[in-house]
């Protein structure tokens, strides 16, 4: 593996990020130069130096390897999260290294979970960078590194293989420039028409686009303590249930759909199950909140339990109610859509309705097999044979990422957490979701967690943004070889 | 500049500027800091001598009144007009100065009660005792007019002024604990800039080796072999710049050796 080559890329997504720690500093500099400008500035400058150093070394490479495109996603994103830090260290403020360690991890996994107990004291600036964080985390750092590979046109998706699930690979027939354009296309629209009708519905143009990145991203980042419960208005929260569901769907079914393509949301069995479960989450909700009498109304129940059920399946995390004083019935409800999550080949973390849809076909297959030990049956999804070696990647999957929410839960009642705080924290963690319940519930936020707990969680983020397995791989010498 | 010369010097000079970056980000962190120390340091100082300056001046009005109420005697009626004024010029001077101004309302209040207080009394209460004064005596009215309404106002000034100065003091400690955050944040950009100039320099000698020592071990080595036992100068690896250039020289002078030899 060419260790320079790989040096040379994840220098260039540093440039990237400089650029974005930059325009963060200029809008520090519009609000009339706030106490951000400097350290963003310099955070800037540092990350800017760091990265244009190998370029000086290194030279465009036409070709790359499986191995080098996967470090330098893998790469990219853990020198994202290194260098994210530097604005926040600098600023000060709540921000200690743990803390800063912490949301900077949370941006740029797209987790969205907070350490901060005053968000609206932020200047200006370092509200944006940490918005930006999530939206170059979302996509950005992925998309970049594909873009800067022009010699990318006749390979196969080498540096997306990490990124995209596996599922959503196999979902894409197109060449990988030309899914950098897609991802673009698809992620850059639905940030403009987020914010432009967030706009339209009373925010300022500020929040508008803080938010409209946020969502689109599936984040969860706000600029404001109480989340979108600040602004208190159906319009916001009906605006950002549909951004969230669609960032939720596959991507590339997105643009497939929008440029009239056959293969589209409409035919797609991942996502008539996605929509579905939504709306059946949103509705069981909704009834068991008015039934125990939390609001008035059963539309006020369903606006209330549908934003929240949205916000927690595509892993967004923003809150309109504090669902620590929901039914036990709506809790285990959004806990269960915490872990599913939403499609492959979206900027949402979790196991991936994809997945829990083929085991559910293997749980039934098996089944069927008890009763006619001989039959031969084949699992298809979308009218496609599953290869098993793919069955059995997702058998793996799931049952990584449960043994992971188990060590994640063992590792915070140790740290002194109680049970719920410390379950719901784990799979609120690992699914990139952001808000759990109990002491990280959607009103409250990760503060008061003990520093080795933030750290383990900041690992938890990034084994889930890199679908465990992406992570694991770095650290096994023989792998390197 | 020749590719191999522009790249290490483009790296050492990434290399100073970053030394000469840290140096001035310290340079002005730590001049903040000093500042930052200086003004607490006056505001401190500053709120003693103001605290110091309205304590005499209450000193000099009670002594004032004393002389005029208890003993008549009207040659301190300026002192006492002039305490007065010095009473509240500091008090105007404090307020201010104030950081904090909420802590000077009970004082102020004070102040205006004094003021009122001694405007009354100097109006119509001194009216008739010029007599006494020059003998001496002590006036049993006066005494119980300092007694009962001066006394316990100049008790209350004075706690006033003290609660000032102590409320100040305190007012600085959460300063203090902001200046030690500051402290901090004064060394983190320094820290910080360390961190990049140990990864920058660890790129370089990275890139140093496998550009420039890697490339000339394995042709020294290659050539050697040649020499002693005529294997083939074969130099593995991904060659650039000048070490391509010298690659290709020692090709052509191996293949000029050899059709010499021919």
């Amino acid at each position: 593996m060419r260790v320079d080559v790989v040096l040379r890329y994840i220098g260039m997504v540093m440039l990237f990020i400089a650029g974005f720690m930059l325009l963060s500093a200029g809008i520090s500099w519009l609000g009339g130069m706030d106490s951000s400008f400097y350290p963003l500035l310099l955070a800037a400058l540092l990350t800017a130096l760091l990265g244009a150093f190998p370029l000086i070394f290194v030279e465009k490479k036409e070709q790359l390897s499986n191995k080098e495109g996967f470090c330098i996603v893998v790469g990219s994103w853990l020198v994202a999260c290194a260098v994210g830090m530097f604005p926040y260290l600098i600023w000060g403020g709540e921000f200690t290294l743990v803390n800063a360690l912490f949301e900077s991890v949370s941006g740029f996994t797209t987790t969205g979970a907070t350490v901060l107990t005053d968000v609206e004291a932020l200047p200006r600036g370092m509200q944006f960078w940490r918005i930006a964080s999530t939206w170059i985390g979302g996509m950005g750092v992925v998309m970049f590194a594909l873009v800067i590979l022009p010699s990318m046109g006749r390979s196969k998706m080498t540096l997306s293989n990490v990124e995209l699930s596996t599922l959503a690979k196999d979902n894409y027939r197109y060449r990988t420039q030309i899914i950098v354009q897609i991802l673009l296309v698809v992620y850059l629209g639905l940030t403009v028409l987020a914010t432009l009708s967030l706009k339209l519905a009373g925010m300022d143009w500020f929040d508008a686009v803080c938010h409209g990145m946020s969502a689109s991203a599936t984040s969860g980042f706000s600029t404001r303590n109480a989340s979108v419960a600040y602004y208190n208005s159906p319009l916001i929260d009906t605006i950002l249930i549909f951004v969230m569901a669609t960032a939720g769907i596959h991507f590339g079914l997105i643009y497939a759909t929008v440029t009239g393509k056959r293969n589209n949301i409409f035919r797609s069995e991942v996502t008539r199950w996605y929509i579905g479960m939504l709306l059946a989450g949103g509705i069981v909700i909704a009834v068991s909140l008015y039934a125990a009498d939390l609001y008035p109304t059963l539309s006020a129940a369903f606006r209330y339990g549908l934003f929240q059920f949205v916000s927690l399946t595509t892993t967004t995390g923003f809150a309109t109610a504090d669902t620590n004083l929901w039914t036990p019935l709506a809790v285990v409800v959004l806990i269960f859509g915490s872990l599913v999550s939403a499609s492959a080949g979206s900027t949402s973390g979790g196991i991936k309705i994809n997945r829990l849809l083929l085991a559910g076909k293997m749980m039934r297959v098996r089944l069927k097999q008890q009763q006619h030990p001989n039959a031969v049956i084949r699992i298809r999804m979308d009218g496609v044979v599953q290869e098993t070696e793919l069955l059995h990647a997702v058998m793996t999957f799931i049952v990584a990422y449960l043994v992971l929410i188990l060590l994640g839960t063992v590792f915070a009642t140790v740290c002194g957490a109680d049970l719920t705080t410390a379950f719901s924290g784990a799979v609120a963690m690992i699914g990139n979701v952001g808000p759990g319940f109990g002491a990280v519930g959607s009103m409250n936020n990760y503060a008061t967690l003990p520093g080795a707990l933030k750290v383990f969680d900041a690992l938890l983020m990034l084994l889930g943004r890199l679908e465990i397995f992406g992570l694991i791989q770095l650290f096994f010498m023989k792998w390197w070889r | 500049m020749t590719g191999l010369r522009k790249r290490v010097t483009i790296g050492f000079l990434s290399i100073v500027c970053l030394l000469f970056f840290s140096g001035m980000v310290s340079l002005v962190e730590l001049s903040r800091l000093s500042h930052d120390t200086d003004d607490i340091l006056r505001a401190n100082k500053r709120s003693i001598e103001l605290a110091r300056e309205m304590l005499d001046a209450a000193h000099g009005h009670n002594v004032a009144l004393i002389r005029l109420a208890v003993f008549g005697d009207r040659s301190y009626d300026s002192l006492c007009r002039a305490s007065m004024e010095r009473l509240e010029t500091a008090l105007v001077v404090a307020q201010h100065e104030a950081l904090e101004k909420s802590f000077l309302d009970s004082l102020a209040f004070a102040t205006t009660e004094l003021r009122v207080l001694t405007d009354n009394y100097l109006a119509f209460g001194i009216a008739g005792r010029d007599e006494r004064g020059a003998r001496g005596a002590a006036d049993p009215v006066g005494v119980r007019w300092y007694n009962e309404e001066y006394e316990s106002l100049y008790g209350y000034l004075t706690a006033a002024v003290k609660s000032y100065m102590t409320s100040t003091q305190s007012s600085l400690a959460p300063r203090a604990e902001q200046m030690k955050k500051n402290a901090y944040r004064a060394v983190t950009p320094v820290l910080i800039s360390l961190a990049v100039m140990i990864a920058i320099v660890l790129m370089l000698y990275y890139f140093m080796s496998i550009y420039c020592v890697d490339p000339i071990l394995r042709m020294n080595k290659s050539l050697g072999d040649w020499l002693a036992f005529r294997m083939p100068f074969a130099v593995k690896g991904d060659l650039k710049d000048e070490m391509l250039e010298l690659k290709e020289k020692i090709d052509a002078l191996i293949s000029l050796s050899k059709q010499n030899k021919a």
